[in-house]
């Protein structure tokens, strides 16, 4: 008889070891137009990659800027004007670096510069000046920035849409329709 | 006047059975027998008439004329696989009627022919001795209460919860438990690899998911999105097929451990001892 339970519970547990768990479709990537457009940012989108960040206070962290095109509807760009806004109480800006997208990994040199207000705001502008390559199109990495941490603290790292521009090569306005900030969590 | 009754006695049977004559004559020594066997088949139309008892009466009375006796016993043995028939019949020459007749129907035992053979002649002669009874009990068991049931349902439903079919097969049901067997393995057999695709789904989800997350090109966002979505599908389809199959597979299983209770070995309304093939001499 003892070996009868034994086997019923060793049934039991073999059947709840093997319970079948339900997993839930979470697509959130900031680069992802399907997953922006399900969160109601439509593009061409301004994003920062990746969309959250937890790092030990003293450490640095970096953000990506990104423009997002849904892949039916892309332009070509010639410039682009980005103004950031941080939590200067818990980052300082350490480094700007242009993207690998605007660069074409090393192939092309646009201009790329910045201008950082000393307090939280930072302007970057990026054009293709040269004769040979006049603009780029479609999703990408536009810039790098790399921010210190220095208390704890969350806050997000944000574009202001209202100084933002981006442009074709005949100097024409394409509008940005929406943003994704980015959270920075500083233990 | 001669007091003891004559008879004279006819046996037809259809297998050999030379101790019949001797044992009549050793049993009842106070009657005397009179035995022919070239006598075939003269009743044999018996059933066939109104009434029997007084269809052959001429002939009768004519034997009885013939071999001075004043009885005919008409002894008819047919055997039929396990089991004998014996059909007796007593006439009586001076009237030529059927005046006695014991027809049996019997599974054999041990000199079983013979012994009932002598009760029946010793009934139409009055005459019965306790050994000729206790030989045909002994076709019994004698004490049924003492019987222990070696096998029983319960222990056919437990082995059935054990290994579905097993105790069908442990009830000497052997087509009923390889169905049983055969359904369930098969129904454990596609749940395991349902379970198994369910499996290989979520692990790939969750890696295709992750690797959505960690990655900012573009393109590999979308194809690790792609397959995401796809294992995602597959782990909800074979997830529910899965608990599917474990619902049928636990209620047949069940169902099946039922069934073995409900038609499991129970004790048979008539039990016979088993016997020699080999038989005996019987001395009265």
């Amino acid at each position: 008889m003892k070996f009868i339970y034994h086997y019923i519970i060793l049934i039991i547990l073999l059947f709840f070891s093997l319970s079948c768990k339900l997993y839930k479709k979470e697509f959130d990537n900031p680069v992802d137009y399907i997953a922006n457009n399900d969160l109601g940012v439509g593009a061409p989108a301004l994003v920062f990659y990746p969309k959250t960040q937890t790092i030990p206070q003293g450490q640095s962290v970096k953000v990506e800027s990104v423009i997002v095109f849904h892949t039916d509807s892309t332009e070509s760009f010639t410039g682009m004007h980005l103004h950031i806004q941080f939590p200067n109480s818990l980052l300082a800006l350490d480094t700007i670096k242009p993207g690998l997208f605007i660069t074409d990994t090393s192939n092309s040199t646009p201009l790329f510069t910045y201008n950082f207000d000393g307090t939280n705001q930072i302007d970057i502008y990026t054009y293709f000046l040269s004769a040979i390559k006049l603009d780029i199109e479609g999703t990408g990495h536009i810039a790098d920035i790399v921010f210190n941490s220095i208390s704890s603290g969350t806050d997000s790292v944000s574009y202001n849409l209202n100084y933002c521009q981006m442009i074709n090569i005949n100097d024409e306005d394409i509008p940005i329709i929406s943003r994704r900030s980015a959270e920075i969590v500083i233990q | 006047m001669n007091q003891e009754p004559t008879y004279l006695v006819l046996n037809h049977f259809d297998k050999d059975i030379p101790e019949a004559e001797k044992l009549l004559v050793q049993n009842f020594n106070d009657s005397k027998f009179e035995f022919n066997t070239s006598l075939e088949n003269i009743f044999s139309d018996l059933d066939s008439h109104d009434n029997p008892a007084s269809s052959h009466m001429a002939k009768i009375k004519e034997l009885g004329k013939q071999y001075k006796v004043n009885f005919i016993l008409l002894n008819k043995i047919e055997h039929k696989e396990d089991r004998f028939i014996l059909d007796g019949l007593l006439f009586n020459t001076r009237s030529g009627g059927l005046i006695h007749r014991r027809k049996i129907n019997l599974k054999q035992y041990l000199d079983g022919q013979l012994n009932e053979l002598i009760m029946w002649v010793g009934n139409t002669l009055n005459r019965q001795e306790d050994e000729w009874q206790k030989n045909r009990e002994t076709i019994l068991f004698m004490d049924p209460e003492g019987i222990t049931y070696d096998k029983t349902p319960m222990g056919a439903a437990i082995r059935s919860l054990i290994a579905p079919g097993w105790g069908q097969a442990y009830s000497n049901k052997k087509v009923s438990s390889g169905v049983w067997a055969g359904v369930e393995a098969s129904l454990s057999l596609a749940l395991i690899l349902s379970y198994l695709n369910y499996d290989k789904s979520a692990k790939s989800f969750l890696n295709n998911t992750k690797m959505y997350h960690t990655t900012d090109d573009e393109k590999l966002v979308s194809q690790y999105r792609s397959s995401a979505e796809k294992d995602w599908n597959d782990h909800i389809i074979y997830s529910r097929l899965a608990i599917a199959l474990a619902s049928a597979t636990g209620t047949g299983w069940v169902s099946n451990s039922i069934h073995a209770w409900v038609f499991g070995p129970r004790p048979y309304t008539n039990i016979y001892q088993e016997w020699e093939t080999s038989p005996k001499s019987k001395k009265g």
